[in-house]
């Protein structure tokens, strides 16, 4: 015990004094977490930009009354940031004059937009008025007198006639270009759609039947930090494990030092215990560090509770076994390193640590639920942000398995004997 | 009186097919510097290995300090200091700390200055490792050995890759180690270390030792007589065959005469000085590297290869 004590201490002054552990287990972290807590904690939700190019003039080249409403009915919905275009550009050669990195979405309002409207609208309420005349006639023809229901008919005879004589039933339209690829196209269309559809319920006198009332679902307000935290915390014990270890352990073996330690009286166990006890000191220090810069710069609420702590404890065992496991297996420093990485980082961003999955197609969120870590930070989101440890039981069950199985392999490969 | 520390019996170790150490026996006494002595790949570092219990011997027998090394590795390793080859501690822990950590390791309460003192470190004691010459790191080594006060100190290749003014403070260190009271067990490459130190030696050629003796019997015995070198023509050569009848040249232009004892020699010597004062004669006393040659048939150069 005196000597794993020994070893935890003698890492920890290792580690302390790497500026390269320090970036990777500290700095780096905290750099994502003030990047993407800032950058997505701006406090309301992203605008879609909407470019808009209206045809629909009048002699004056003022854009018409319902063009307008159009425009003002897309931007109380509060979902775009509204541009305008003038009818001379061309959109092809805008885009190419404009590169972005955000997809483009043009909103055209053709000419006649308002005339064809109107138009339709007095069509349709004239049509209504000759269905519902033409249901008179038949309901209640046979009560009226003969001189009442000829005028009836010869009323809606008429209106029909000038109605197809006069009134043209072509619809007006209008032109939503999205990009390929644009994966926010399906939204857009939808939004463009409702608002569409208010639309024509007002032009038509239509009441509206059925409303939405739309709140907040958490009473308290949690924000970007209090949901990348835990993802990051989870990433960044699994990479300290997985990178760090495997190739410090590989390091010691190829420079001696685990030599020098196999012919001392110190047992295996303890050197495979100091390196345990190190991780796991470390990530605790990184939580803290996480959750005092999350509390200082984005005033997070998502404290870890003693599951969580626990948790914590168990991810860092995990990782940490199986970065001895590994660092046990792969006799070259370099390979080990190598190793380290190929597997760290797409176990990082596939898992889902910095993302929610569901938005990864199905296919990689199946790929996501066969990585440890995602019960890691998925476990530790649930404990920390949603406060529902009941949920946590699937990762503390398969963490622990993790932990226990390549302990064990740990033991079975780091060798004290025979060590080159 | 001669106590035996180490005591090895027709010790093996194989590595697959390869036959690393080839049936070897030999024996250490308490307080003696012993060197197993050869080039690379003649076995040494298994055989220290297997003593220091890193390894498992195939078949035969080593028992340390009484203890055999498979089954009685804890309690040899308790009792022993050890300098492994290529020799490294914990890069960025200082020159103390590391020490320190080796005294926490056996549980010992050790006087860590006064023994970083004694091996000239003290003024150093607050560096890291890595920033240290190679000189310095093995005087590490060797204090991080030394520090749990072990009854046998192996040191496997200490001075390797060091220059000479550093191996000399290196072979200083093992002098005192060997003043406190240790039993030194080294292996070297280098004969001059061999002749400086040791009183006993194996020489170990492809995994079997050839011989094992006192360093200046292995010398009396195999390093051949004393010679006379001298340049010269027919006169001189004459001048010698009177003093003894095994004269010859070497391949450098040299007459050599042999002789039994010193005194022979520098009556030789002599008469070639009274016959010409500059006449370059010089008395060449038989070494360690002559005993070698004969007894390996080649010679060991800087790398630590057998030509």
């Amino acid at each position: 015990m005196k000597g794993t004590f020994a070893i935890f201490k003698a890492l920890t002054k290792v580690w302390l004094r790497s500026k390269t552990g320090i970036f990777f287990s500290f700095l780096f972290p905290l750099m994502l977490l003030l990047t993407f807590g800032t950058v997505f904690g701006g406090g309301q939700a992203a605008k879609y930009q909407l470019y808009i190019q209206n045809f629909d003039l009048d002699d004056n080249g003022e854009p018409t009354e319902l063009s307008k409403t159009l425009i003002k009915a897309l931007n109380s919905t509060e979902s775009f940031d509204i541009k305008n275009l003038d009818v001379e550009v061309n959109i092809t050669e805008y885009m190419r004059a404009h590169p972005s990195f955000t997809s483009y979405r043009f909103l055209i309002i053709p000419k006649g937009f308002q005339q064809k409207a109107m138009n339709k609208t007095v069509s349709a309420r004239v049509g209504v008025i000759i269905d519902t005349l033409l249901k008179i006639e038949e309901i209640y023809g046979k009560y009226m007198d003969g001189e009442s229901r000829q005028r009836v008919k010869e009323g809606r005879e008429a209106l029909s006639a000038w109605r197809n004589k006069t009134l043209t039933a072509e619809e007006a339209e209008i032109l939503l270009l999205t990009e390929e690829g644009d994966t926010s196209a399906p939204t857009i269309k939808g939004i463009v759609y409702s608002v569409i559809n208010a639309l024509n319920n007002a032009l038509v006198g239509a009441e509206e039947i059925v409303s939405v009332t739309s709140k907040p679902i958490v009473e308290k307000l949690l924000t970007a930090a209090d949901y990348y935290l835990p993802g990051y915390i989870a990433a960044f014990i699994m990479t300290n494990g997985i990178i760090g270890v495997t190739s410090n352990v590989a390091e010691y073996r190829r420079n001696g030092v685990v030599k020098r330690l196999a012919a001392t009286p110190l047992p295996k166990s303890s050197w495979i215990l100091g390196n345990i006890l190190q991780q796991t000191a470390l990530a605790f220090l990184l939580t803290l560090i996480m959750l005092a810069v999350g509390w200082f710069v984005f005033g997070i609420r998502s404290l870890p509770d003693v599951y969580a702590l626990l948790l914590i404890f168990i991810g860092a065992v995990t990782f940490c076994s199986i970065g001895m496991f590994l660092g046990g297996v792969i006799r070259d420093v370099e390979a080990a390193y190598g190793a380290g990485n190929a597997i760290a980082f797409p176990m990082m961003f596939l898992s889902g640590s910095f993302w929610p999955i569901e938005i990864m197609p199905n296919y990689l969120q199946t790929v996501a639920k066969l990585l440890p870590l995602y019960y890691f930070h998925d476990g530790l989101r649930k404990a920390m942000m949603l406060r529902i440890p009941q949920h946590t039981i699937t990762s503390f069950i398969i963490l622990g398995a993790l932990a226990a199985l390549f302990t064990v392999l740990a033991v079975k490969v780091t060798r004290w004997k025979e060590l080159d | 009186m001669w106590e035996k520390v180490i005591e090895v019996e027709g010790l093996v170790k194989c590595y697959g097919k390869l036959v690393a150490v080839n049936g070897v026996s030999f024996e250490c006494y308490r307080g003696e510097i012993f060197s197993l002595i050869g080039p690379n790949g003649a076995g040494k570092t298994t055989t220290v290995e297997i003593l220091e219990c890193l390894r498992r011997p195939t078949s035969g027998s080593a028992r340390v300090l009484g203890f055999d090394v498979v089954g009685g590795e804890r309690e040899i390793k308790k009792r022993i200091g050890v300098m492994p080859q290529n020799f490294n501690a914990f890069e960025r822990l200082t020159v103390k700390e590391n020490v320190e950590l080796l005294a926490k390791i056996y549980g010992v309460k050790a006087d860590i200055k006064g023994l970083l003192e004694r091996m000239g470190l003290w003024d150093v004691r607050g560096r890291r490792y890595y920033t240290l010459s190679g000189g310095m790191k093995r005087r590490v080594g060797i204090c991080m050995a030394l520090v749990s006060d072990p009854e046998i100190l192996f040191l496997d290749e200490p001075t390797t890759g060091l220059d000479p003014q550093a191996r000399r403070e290196c072979w200083e260190v093992i002098r005192d180690a060997r003043r406190m009271g240790k039993t030194v067990f080294l292996t070297t490459h280098y004969m001059d270390e061999v002749e400086n130190l040791s009183d006993r030696a194996s020489i170990m050629i492809k995994g079997k030792i050839v011989a094992t003796d006192e360093v200046a019997t292995l010398i009396a015995k195999y390093g051949g007589g004393v010679k006379v070198a001298v340049k010269g023509g027919k006169e001189v050569e004459d001048l010698l065959t009177r003093f003894t009848n095994n004269v010859y040249r070497d391949g450098f232009g040299n007459i050599i005469g042999v002789f039994n004892s010193k005194l022979e020699a520098s009556r030789a010597l002599t008469a070639l000085y009274q016959y010409s004062d500059k006449c370059a004669a010089e008395m060449i006393l038989p070494s360690l590297e002559e005993a070698f040659l004969r007894l390996a048939g080649g010679r060991i150069d800087e790398r630590g290869e057998l030509v």
